[in-house]
């Protein structure tokens, strides 16, 4: 036992210093290289970070990185020494001291307090000089520190890792480097997501009455008709010399009134950058309200505009129990426009809502929201409806197990690849033809397409399987190598035409690959081949188009090529799993929609097809066919084989075999999921709209763009409700299933 | 039944009696799996009309994989099946359906489909004789119908038809499966472990029912078993696979003279007796 720990305790002080000077190096020296290497890219990262967020932080006006470089590796060196000094000090104290038991006892943790107390009483002192020196603010400051500290303990415990590593020994624990890392990566976060609780605590005073008027929006729900008490004053203002204003008011006995002095005066003035110049103060009295409530002050600029002038004085006052009030007001800030002629009049207004009646109808909000509500729980029902018609079938093609037995020979591809491009050609030449007899695609655009479909379709399945079918009836006739040669030879210009398309796209940048001759002719284009070829920005194509084509013409003769050879070198009785690859485009192809938003997708909707509901059943249905298409074919993949291979036994054909043996076994997964995707659906949909794809999330998003937080609390209050409501029924429906 | 198929032969019912028409032929059978595993090596045999011949051997001695290549759901790697004159192994999908309509075939764990009713399983049965078109929307003949009823009166669970598979026990599920090889009308039935899975006492009433079937309705069996005394009780012939590689032939008289030493000679040390 004894000599175990000795032999513990030996390092290599080389490999330590090593890797005190480049961290890692030690490690790959020791013959573990991949360990080295990731322990120095942890600290270049780590460093980095951490420089990039304190000089962020601390906006150093030059050279910020440079001086957020000094900054960040004198704390390190600081807090290295402190950390060397203590580890000293532990050792000494367990070889004088404390001795054996109690070195134990003395752990590795223990020891860790320790460094982490010293380094936050250091901090205090230290922050001092940095935050007058680089001025950082404080709070970046114990950024800083708490970051180098965290990267010293990291730095010295991978150099301790080498000098094991170096003497022969076990590997260091990871524990502590992953520890420290993640230490380190929580500061860093919390310094650049700008986490700021005390904001958070002394704010919450201001959101409260918005926070109330969503949590409890109901009155607006409702229609009411409402009497109310309310007088005025004329107040002149800008107030020309010589001027007196408007008469002040009479004090009334039976009616309500109020009366301001000063009648005329200056208003205040904020000009660009904020700063502010008050007007005059007036004072208002008012008396015949209702006593014990509140009357609200508006004033009215002279075109008729009336707001509540909160930032000059108080704008809700209660009245007393003689059923006056007086306040004080300085004149607002109400824009005054240069043009304007004469004396301008503004009105006083003290406002007091006596009474209310409830009228018994529901308010034009609610009748709006419950409108576009309806609308959204519709277009969450088409979009899975859209989704489940398309993912249903999509899901066999990306279903492993039902797609990797599917393999046929390469030189049936090669031939229905071949018959196939002239096939979709010629079904395309049809279809402008049908269009052109119909009168154009924007007379009758749904039976144009439709026919366009199915003749791509058809000609495409006859085109594939003829090709297909010519090139082995060929096999059977000639010799294998001869049959093979042919394969090449047609295999060729098929590469060639991908590699044309690869070339025009490079040379495009990789974006314009769809839209082809149309970039080349028209735009310039920075492109990721001029700047690897050294063109200093971007090349002109309409002043150069010959360059793309040139590009494109190499890159399809280097396919062609590489095609040709691929197809020679292929064993001829050794057959392609198309079905596999079929599977890899489907799965691929699904992936890349579903990762997606559909918020993103509703935005591309939009764009297509303008704002409104119908952008967002696009937007919802594109992402439900990924989801479903994905989660069908998972399905599929988990079910038994044995009921598979008994229903084939019986002489089933394989449709057959699909519908008795694979759809019962995935129907129940299939409606689960379905309904999941609907209650997912309604909830998107909601939300859908606040980029304009319709619903209610639309008028929720103009509701708070407008301020208006009691409606945009009616919105969200009918969201839960619906969102809950459904999630309910579609579980219990769910529950009926599995 | 009778009738030979090979066409030329049709006028001279001389030759056909004295060609000596063997049912299935097996020949120089080989099985190698894309890993390299070989499950069969060269296996020969023939399977004589309304014979119950019974195929034993270890686990992963080839008797599933030879059972599964006589309908060809495992393709051969070499050698031929022939049924009836007709070269299985060269057959195409079309004719494989035909053939495989004519044999049915019984599970180890009954395969069945858990979540459909018992009929729509049994029913499952005649849908090599079924036009695909039909399928599309469940539908049956109407004489498959009364067939259905009448098979499961037979395997004595009528009252279950209605049930779904999986509510049902072990036993009766396997008795839903003879029922859905049963609907095929078969010449032969393929019967893979079929009573691995079962208690004792069943084991003996589902060989029981295969048995009635192989003296009733001359249908033939070809079953994997391993239990020695249920292969004497039930066998009139015996083949034994060890590696994938027959190492016994021999008729009932020779199995009721197998000894437990014999018996362990093609099964290793696992032999063991059902001991009901």
């Amino acid at each position: 036992m004894s000599t175990a720990n000795k032999s513990q305790e030996r390092l290599s002080l080389l490999h330590i210093f090593l890797s005190f000077v480049v961290p890692g190096l030690g490690q790959m020296v020791a013959g573990a290289f991949q360990r080295g290497l990731s322990f120095l890219l942890s600290v270049i990262v780590l460093s980095y970070l951490s420089i990039w967020t304190i000089a962020q932080k601390a906006r150093f006006p030059e050279e910020y990185i440079g001086a957020g470089t000094r900054v960040f590796f004198l704390l390190v060196l600081e807090a290295f020494a402190l950390l060397v000094f203590l580890i000293a000090l532990r050792y000494l104290m367990a070889r004088f001291v404390l001795r054996d038991a109690a070195s134990q006892a003395f752990s590795i943790v223990g020891f860790a307090v320790l460094y982490a107390i010293v380094v936050v009483l250091l901090i205090n002192p230290l922050l001092g000089t940095i935050a007058d020196t680089e001025t950082l603010s404080r709070l970046h400051a114990q950024t800083a520190v708490i970051s180098a500290a965290a990267m010293a303990a990291f730095w010295f415990w991978q150099a301790l890792d080498a000098g094991r590593l170096g003497a022969k020994q076990k590997a260091a624990s990871m524990t502590p480097g992953i520890l420290i890392t993640l230490v380190l990566i929580f500061v860093l976060g919390w310094s650049i997501t700008q986490i700021d609780l005390g904001k958070a605590i002394s704010e919450y005073r201001d959101t409260q009455k918005i926070l109330g008027n969503i949590f409890w929006p109901w009155r607006v729900a409702f229609e009411f008709e409402i009497t109310s008490n309310e007088a005025s004053q004329k107040i002149q203002a800008p107030c020309p010399p010589g001027a007196t204003g408007p008469p002040e008011n009479e004090v009334l006995a039976d009616e309500t009134w109020i009366s301001a002095t000063p009648t005329c005066g200056e208003l205040t003035v904020r000009d660009l950058t904020g700063g502010i110049e008050f007007g005059t103060e007036m004072i208002i009295t008012g008396g015949g309200y209702e006593p014990g409530q509140i009357v609200e002050i508006w004033w009215k600029n002279p075109i008729g505009n009336p707001f509540q002038p909160r930032s000059v004085g108080e704008t809700s006052i209660l009245i007393d129990e003689n059923g006056e009030f007086t306040s004080t007001l300085i004149y607002p800030s109400a824009v005054v426009p240069d043009t304007a002629v004469g004396d301008q009049i503004h009105t006083l207004i003290a406002r007091q809502e006596s009474e209310q009646i409830f009228t018994g109808n529901l308010s034009r909000e609610m009748i709006l929201a419950l409108t576009t509500m309806l609308e959204t729980i519709m277009l969450a029902l088409m979009a899975t409806f859209f989704g489940i018609i398309v993912a249903f079938p999509l899901s066999f093609l990306a279903a492993r197990n039902l797609m990797s037995p599917i393999s046929s020979p390469l030189r049936t591809i090669i031939g229905g690849l071949f018959l196939l491009l002239p096939a979709l050609w010629l079904a395309a030449q049809a279809t402008s033809l049908v269009a052109s007899s119909l009168g154009g695609l924007e007379k009758a655009p749904i039976p144009i397409a439709s026919i366009g479909l199915i003749l791509v379709i058809l000609f495409g399945f006859v085109g594939y399987s003829l090709g297909g079918r010519a090139l082995s009836a060929l096999n059977r006739s000639v010799a294998e190598a001869r049959t093979s040669l042919i394969t090449a030879l047609l295999a060729a210009p098929l590469g060639a035409i991908v590699g044309w398309i690869v070339g025009l796209g490079v040379a495009n940048g990789i974006v314009s690959i769809p839209l082809g001759a149309e970039v080349l002719d028209t735009t310039t284009v920075s492109t990721p081949f001029a700047i690897i070829s050294g063109f200093d920005g971007g090349i002109s194509f309409s002043s150069n188009p010959g360059l793309a084509v040139t590009i494109a013409f190499f890159t399809s003769l280097l396919f062609a090529l590489i095609t040709f050879v691929l197809a020679l070198r292929h064993r001829a009785e050794g057959d392609i799993k198309i079905g596999l690859v079929i599977y890899t485009f489907a799965r691929t192809t699904l992936n890349v929609i579903r990762s997606i938003e559909p918020l993103i997708w509703a935005i591309v909707a939009t764009i297509w097809v303008g704002l409104g509901p119908f952008a967002g059943t696009i937007a919802l249905t594109l992402h439900t066919i990924a989801a479903l298409a994905k989660l069908y074919s998972e399905s599929i993949e988990s079910i038994e084989t044995g009921p598979i291979e008994a229903i084939q036994a019986t002489g089933a054909t394989r449709l057959q075999t699909i519908i008795y043996a694979v759809v019962p076994q995935i129907l129940p997964p299939f409606i689960s999921f379905t309904i999941y995707r609907w209650d997912i659906n309604v909830r998107l949909s909601t939300i859908i709209g606040l980029v304009g794809g319709g619903g209610i999330g639309f008028l929720l998003i103009q509701w708070i763009r407008q301020y208006q937080y009691n409606n945009a609390g009616l919105a969200v209050w009918l969201i839960a409700i619906t969102v809950a409501s459904l999630d309910y029924i579609s579980s219990r429906i769910r529950e009926r299933f599995v | 039944m009778g009738l030979c198929p090979i066409p030329l032969l049709k006028p001279y019912p001389f030759t056909i009696a004295l060609i000596n028409y063997q049912m299935l032929q097996i020949e120089n059978l080989t099985k190698i799996y894309r890993d390299g595993t070989v499950a069969l090596r060269d296996v020969s045999f023939t399977v004589e009309d309304n014979e119950f011949l019974v195929v034993i051997g270890l686990s992963g001695s080839g008797k599933s994989t030879l059972l599964r290549c006589i309908n060809r759901l495992v393709e051969p790697t070499e050698g031929r099946i022939v049924w009836n004159g007709q070269d299985i192994t060269a057959a195409n999908q079309a004719d494989l359906r035909r053939i495989r309509r004519e044999i049915g075939m019984v599970f180890q764990h009954f395969n069945l489909v858990k979540r459909s009713p018992v009929t729509t399983n049994v029913l499952a049965g005649r849908l090599g004789y079924t036009p695909p078109s039909w399928s599309l929307i469940n539908r049956f003949r109407e004489k498959d119908h009364k067939l259905s009823k009448e098979v499961l009166n037979r395997m004595g669970i009528p009252d279950k038809a209605d049930n779904r598979a999986d509510e049902l026990s072990g036993g009766q599920q396997q008795r839903v499966g003879i029922a859905r090889a049963l609907m095929q009308e078969p010449k032969m039935i393929l019967a893979d472990e079929p009573v691995a899975s079962l208690d004792p006492v069943l084991a003996h009433s589902i060989l029981g029912n295969l048995e009635k079937l192989n003296q009733e309705d001359d249908i033939t069996i070809l079953c994997s078993l391993h239990f020695l005394d249920l292969v004497q009780r039930y066998a009139t012939r015996v083949v034994g696979l060890k590696d994938g590689r027959v190492v016994f032939e021999g008729d009932a008289k020779d199995v009721k003279k197998l000894s437990d030493k014999d018996f362990k000679d093609i099964y290793g040390e696992d032999a063991e007796r059902l001991g009901a």
